[in-house]
């Protein structure tokens, strides 16, 4: 099985943890039940590739043992 | 003593946007019992039209902006773009901004600042929040959404309370944090199981941006 492929079957095994009443709205590209988001994973799709993106993330996150601390610099724009 | 005075800006005509709408009314409330002066630009106001006079007219100091957006814009009502980068972002001059909008603070945010805004709290990325499908016609009862939105207002709750913009980001993502907390805790209801990922990306994505002294 290739990378690509076990990372989905990972974030469709978070996603299935989710509860069954639980919807999600990703911005624009819209509101999402569980059953779609997991559907849309395995297509790979934007909405797929978007919640891979979170999980990644969340995992990059807990690799380098920032889980509560890595966040977005802020700072001076101008 | 002179009054503090917020603008916000609440479309309202799908989901996403009426629940966001429907917190931000939270914040409202909160500035209300501060004797903050506002400015609810709610439903069709939502429009640049009326959001570009206001400010003109009534130069409120703090701008609270719920919607749409992408990097480079933020909408309003029906997805109209309210403010866009390299437009008019110079409305937003003099004023500490805080969008509740997706990716908007990767560039507006920047732009807004370099053309003069205060400060801008933002997400540089999508905001994501998650909600109870059974709550959906009573959003301020959803006690899943509140674990996101919450946070967010924490933004605006700290800049009436006079805090600092940086401190104001500081004390939603701390809010975010604590929400995280909860979620892992062995009493958590099974509803919160799995969503503390989307609570980290938010908090990770939230920016703010100020202006160089």
């Amino acid at each position: 099985m290739d990378v690509e492929q076990n990372i989905k079957n990972l974030v469709i095994a978070r996603l299935e943890v989710l509860s069954e009443n639980i919807g999600i709205s990703i911005g624009s590209l819209g509101n999402f039940s569980k059953e779609e988001l997991i559907c849309h994973v395995r297509n790979g799709d934007e909405v797929g590739q978007k919640i891979i993106e979170v999980e990644m993330d969340f995992l990059r996150g807990l690799k380098q043992g920032n889980f509560y601390g890595k966040e977005n610099p802020s700072g001076d724009a101008a | 003593m002179v009054k503090k005075t917020l603008l916000a800006t609440r479309p309202n005509f799908e989901l996403t946007t009426k629940y966001i709408s429907s917190w931000a009314s939270k914040a409202l409330e909160y500035a209300q019992e501060k004797e903050v002066v506002i400015f609810d630009l709610e439903k069709e106001k939502a429009n640049r039209l009326t959001l570009e006079t206001t400010l003109q007219e009534y130069s409120p100091e703090f701008v609270f902006l719920n919607g749409h957006g992408d990097y480079d814009k933020v909408c309003g009502q029906d997805n109209e773009c309210l403010i866009s980068a390299n437009n008019n972002e110079n409305i937003l001059s003099g004023r500490t901004v805080y969008a509740l909008s997706c990716r908007s603070a990767e560039i507006l945010g920047k732009t807004a600042v370099a053309k003069g805004a205060l400060a801008y709290i933002g997400y540089t990325e999508d905001f994501i929040f998650l909600y109870d499908e059974q709550q959906k016609q009573s959003p301020l009862q959803d006690k899943i959404a509140q674990l996101f939105l919450g946070p967010s207002n924490q933004v605006v709750l700290s800049l009436i309370n006079g805090l600092s913009a940086q401190e104001a980001s500081q004390n939603s993502k701390e809010h975010f944090l604590a929400n995280v907390k909860k979620t892992l805790t062995s009493e958590a209801p099974k509803e919160q199981k799995g969503i503390v990922r989307y609570l980290l990306w938010d908090r990770h994505h939230q920016a703010c941006w100020e202006k160089k002294q």
